[in-house]
């Protein structure tokens, strides 16, 4: 026994929201080959099939890349700081993957340890997240590496699963997620398959274990050689959530924005002295690995990453996490 | 707007200190009247009027823009007009394919004896930015428009035994020491092989589209020695104007020439030239089309870039607006372009804020034409920028519309001649000034 | 809503130009209930901003025993700093903090307090030298070695005339080789080598310790021949950071936040980290 929805249904949802002024957001193929999650202006935009996943993450909902944090006028000597409006636009993140979804949970605790962003929770707390498990993955998959799977219910208010064309199981995971479905179910005897996902790449505590101890190792001079230090991999990952805070405006009035970084630009760390305690590629490239699989599990108690891929697929020259990882899980390194 | 409610333009000059500002001084001294809706800033010579001034001044809401300075031949600082005159036709092609109302940016020669003529040029501006109202479309996305997608030209296998024997080349240039890396394509991504026993993972085939003379600039690459790198024809292209803007010295550098059948790739499609011209070695042999004499004048924009530009303006506006709403300022056009080689690029630096760095509308605008025009003249067509974009901007179109400016305007081409002097940074006495008041 | 990015509005009631490029700032806060609830320990810092330029992070270098203002001292060398450098008294710029751990002063009580600084780095030791006089009784020796490039790159010169009236503080000031002036009556030489020379007891002895990375690298050899423990040696780590709480990701040193559980660590904590600084 299953609850199940159809596509006309999801629409219905789609369309109800919309119409209420609230957001929709969902993967939509934006143009041939490109495939992102955007704001939807209706149903028929939202991609439901036949693709693996989008090339951005879902983060963007919930940590903008640009994001105002408080507005400044000056007169004469005085200052006046004051308050912009804080989100409170209610969304809807629709057909999102389980990878993205993960990070959610992930993201919360560097957002809130002993002081709370109240950015991201706001949205957060505004977010509904209705996932659609994954019925097919790529060679840049790896979610199964990370503990996470096709139909991990991690982050997600409500899951799909595909069972035939243009019809879904639906599985509530949250009292939001059964408020969200209320009404718009219908029982079937069809129960959806588990999705078979990726073979497993690597174990992460073995991944931590070479991070933690190699810090010096000629493995990542190797790695980091083929690295532009461009940001495609940060920026599209569910779970990097590095920002920069500057002052946008002019003398009179402006705002105090924060717009997202990366640890592979050159500049990221580098001293008002000129002295950059990480001055080369290689040493971004360990960083970012080290963030993920020691860093955070050492401060949060778990990995900074879900295993979506997407450093690999849109990483110009082919470097991305799996690959590093790979290596390091082979014993490459020695 | 005006105490009638009736709306009034603002207008940014930007005028040369030693002839335009002087021409400006002598209309107010003689008493001349003319409407109070420019806004003068005044530089040394409009060899220093930045193009993105011009962006700076929509930006924060100018309604036109006027650029003047002294007549060609009275340059206080000899051929400072003539520098910026060659760098204004090559802007306006841009500004035209990126959908700016190209009837608010003016350009004149007005001289310090020429009081009359400022005044003559102002009053017909503003009459004429009065008429057009406000620049309510800039940066707007007002329409459906969506960028036309390029076509590919059909992918190819590449000679038989060229990768066989390219491995075997490098093997013996690392084992002699000729070299001591060869920088490749491998398996899913560049390599940098530095043993004679690796030049295994050294592939080439029809996934070989990526332009590797990036790695040229890269320190953690220089630091490995002397190397040897593998290029397409395209890929070349590169390497002479590193040579020529002197970031390279081909002394340091085994150039391995591929002769290549095309990768399926957008640039492929009008791709005249099969068979590296100046590397050190070819490897493989292909049906050559060789080029035949001097580039000629032939659009080699594709029909994309013809479909683009023959949108209105305000569609052209909206395209581009929809294309870089969704860029995340992520660099990756930047950190792939081979001749993206700057130490430190504009947009990092804030003294002053040049370049808004935040990922919004108006800072992604300035990025992207910042990026397109500091490529003018310069840019060799690789179009690794687009296949970098996490976001699929199509920045090729950019790059082509200043690449057929060059060519229908100079009959230039970047990087196919190695005798010619850089776009930028030469200029002719006989450039055209047609657009020139 | 709570918006921990949002800065409190502090007033400039003083500047004081240091050297050519350095310059001190007192600010109090606008509020004046603020100003009498807020409380920092030594060795904090805080994110000062000039509105429209940008924020940038210094430490206190103020003691916390002083309730009327708050000092920081930076040296010219960007976008914020420039603005900070136009300041005036009368005029209003915003601060954040205060942020990350502070000196352990409790744990330093009843010993002698070795003080080590070179050139920009004199600030946050002055907080904790102007702590330890105020609280005179409760430690013992206290010595002081100062030095700088130049002789015009000393900070708080005249405040080292003041801190060597007291008793049973010793202030060594020196200057790097070739930066004396004729009239120059300091040593001559590098701290951790004019630290050498100056000799002096090691016994029950707490260090602090800041400067250039080469600085600290060639005192800890004569440190441990003078047998004193890498716990008793103290340092500031400054790192570049944005939002001051653990949440932009770039001023971390492993897994060792600098915001949060620096920027003051011992020679052993530090040991214990990846050479990522």
């Amino acid at each position: 026994m299953s609850f199940t929805i159809t596509q006309d249904g999801l629409s219905k949802l789609v369309n109800e929201w919309l119409a209420r002024g609230k957001r929709v957001a969902g993967p939509s193929r934006v143009k041939r080959d490109c495939i992102l999650y955007v704001p939807l202006q209706g149903p028929d935009q939202l991609l439901l099939e036949d693709f693996i996943r989008p090339a951005n993450s879902l983060k963007e909902f919930l940590f903008p890349k640009h994001e105002r944090l408080f507005g400044y006028r000056i007169n004469g000597n005085g200052v006046e700081l004051f308050e912009l409006e804080p989100p409170k636009t209610e969304q809807l993140l629709i057909a999102a993957r389980p990878c993205d979804a993960a990070a959610l949970p992930i993201l919360d605790q560097v957002f809130n340890w002993d002081c709370a962003d109240e950015f991201y929770n706001r949205r957060r707390q505004l977010t509904t997240v209705v996932t659609l498990a994954c019925s097919a993955h790529d060679d840049a998959c790896f979610c199964t590496s990370v503990g996470l799977s096709p139909c991990a219910e991690r982050g997600s208010d409500v899951m799909l699963v595909k069972l035939d064309r243009g019809k879904y199981e639906v599985r509530c995971h949250t009292e939001k997620g059964r408020s969200l479905m209320e009404g718009r179910l219908e029982p079937s005897d069809q129960v959806a398959s588990e999705p078979l996902g990726p073979e497993k790449r690597f174990d992460p505590a073995e991944v931590r274990e070479f991070v933690k101890h190699n810090f010096a190792s000629a493995f990542w001079q190797s790695e980091g050689l083929t690295c532009l230090g461009c940001g495609a991999c940060a920026y599209t990952c569910p779970t990097c959530h590095c920002f920069d805070i500057i002052d946008e405006g002019n003398a009179n009035e402006g705002a105090r924005v924060r717009n997202w970084d990366s640890c592979q630009f050159s500049m990221f760390t580098q001293h008002a002295s000129g002295h950059n305690p990480r001055e080369n590629q290689p040493a971004r490239q360990r960083q970012r690995i080290s963030h993920k699989f020691d860093i955070y599990p050492e401060k949060f108690g778990e990995i900074l990453c879900t295993g979506c891929g997407n450093c690999t697929r849109n990483c110009p020259v082919g470097i991305g996490a799996l690959s590093v990882l790979t290596e390091i899980g082979h014993g490459e390194h020695l | 707007m005006n105490e009638a409610g009736q709306f009034e333009p603002k207008i940014v000059a930007y005028v040369c200190n030693w002839c335009t500002y002087l021409g400006a001084d002598l209309a107010g001294t003689t008493r001349l009247e003319y409407p109070p809706n420019v806004r003068i800033i005044r530089l040394p010579c409009t060899g220093r009027i930045d193009f993105n001034l011009i962006v700076k001044a929509f930006e924060i809401g100018a309604d036109a823009v006027l650029v003047s300075g002294c007549h060609p031949g009275d340059c206080h600082y000899t051929a400072g007009n003539y520098h910026a005159r060659r760098r204004w036709i090559l802007f306006r092609e841009l500004l035209e394919a990126l959908g700016f109302e190209m009837e608010r940016i003016h350009f004149t020669w007005i001289s310090a004896a020429e009081g009359r003529k400022w005044q003559q040029v102002v009053t017909e501006i503003t009459e004429q930015t009065r008429k057009l109202g406000p620049y309510k479309n800039l940066y707007a996305d007002t329409g459906n428009g969506s960028l036309p997608i390029p076509e590919a030209a059909p992918a190819v296998d590449q000679p038989a035994g060229s990768e066989g024997s390219l491995r075997q080349r490098c093997h013996q240039l690392l084992a002699d020491g000729t070299v001591k890396v060869v920088i490749g394509y491998g398996t899913g991504g560049p390599v940098c092989v530095t043993k004679p026993a690796d030049v295994g993972r050294l592939v080439w085939n029809n996934q070989c589209s990526s332009n590797l003379t990036t790695y040229l600039k890269r320190q953690e690459v220089r630091k490995l020695g002397r190397a040897a790198i593998v290029v397409k024809v395209c890929d070349e292209r590169a390497l002479v104007v590193l040579e020529k803007e002197s970031q390279l010295d081909r002394k340091d550098l085994h150039v391995m020439g591929m002769a290549c059948n095309g990768m399926g790739q957008p640039k492929c499609a009008t791709c005249d030239v099969r068979v590296p011209r100046f590397a050190d070695e070819v490897i493989g042999e292909v049906a050559s089309v060789p080029l035949a004499g001097p580039p000629n004048a032939a659009p080699r924009g594709g029909a994309a870039l013809e479909v683009l530009l023959a949108k209105s303006p305000a569609e052209r506006m909206a395209c581009w607006a929809r294309e870089f709403e969704r860029c995340v300022k992520c660099y990756a056009c930047r950190q792939v372009c081979p001749l993206c080689y700057c130490e430190r690029c504009i947009v990092e630096k804030n003294r002053p804020t040049v370049i808004d760095p935040s990922p919004t509308v108006k800072g992604n605008f300035a990025w992207h034409i910042t990026r397109a025009f500091h490529l003018a003249g310069r840019c060799i067509g690789c179009d690794e920028c687009t296949r970098a974009c996490p976001a699929g901007i199509d920045l090729r179109l950019l790059n082509l519309s200043l690449a057929k400016a060059a060519e229908e305007h100079f009959g230039y081409r970047a990087g196919i001649n190695r005798d010619v002097e850089p776009l930028i940074g030469a200029y002719s006495l006989q450039d055209k000034e047609n657009f020139i008041r | 809503m709570a918006n921990i990015y949002k800065p409190e509005l502090v007033k400039v009631i003083a500047t004081r130009q240091q050297t050519p490029d350095v310059k001190s700032v007192k600010v109090c806060f606008q509020d004046s209930g603020r100003a009498n609830d807020f409380a920092f320990r030594v060795g904090q810092f805080g994110i000062f901003s000039a509105f429209g330029y940008g924020e940038s992070t210094f430490n206190i270098c103020s003691s916390s025993n002083w309730k009327d203002y708050l000092e920081f001292c930076f040296r010219k060398v960007g976008r914020v700093t420039e603005a900070l450098w136009r300041l005036e008294e009368g005029d209003v710029i915003g601060f954040r903090g205060p942020y990350g751990n502070g000196y352990p002063v409790e744990d330093w009580k009843g010993k002698n307090l070795i003080f080590l600084g070179g050139g920009i780095a004199m600030p946050p030791i002055r907080c904790a030298i102007w702590y330890a006089l105020e609280n005179r009784r409760d430690f013992g020796d206290i010595t002081i070695v100062y030095g700088a490039r130049t002789v015009a790159d000393l900070v708080y010169v005249d405040e080292l005339d003041q801190w060597a009236q007291h008793p049973n503080v010793r202030v060594v000031r020196c200057v790097d080789p070739g930066g004396q002036t004729p009239d120059w009556k300091g040593e001559i030489g590098f701290v951790p080598h004019v630290f050498d020379r100056a000799g002096g007891s090691s016994a029950n002895s707490i260090v602090l310790v800041i400067g250039p990375p080469i600085m600290i690298k060639n005192t800890l050899p004569i440190l441990d021949r003078m047998g004193i423990p890498h716990r008793a040696v103290y340092t500031s780590l400054e790192n570049r950071m944005k939002c001051g709480c653990g949440k932009c990701g770039r001023c971390n040193v492993g897994a060792f936040y600098i915001c949060k559980e620096g920027p003051v660590l011992t020679m052993e904590d530090l040991e214990r980290l990846p050479s990522d600084y």
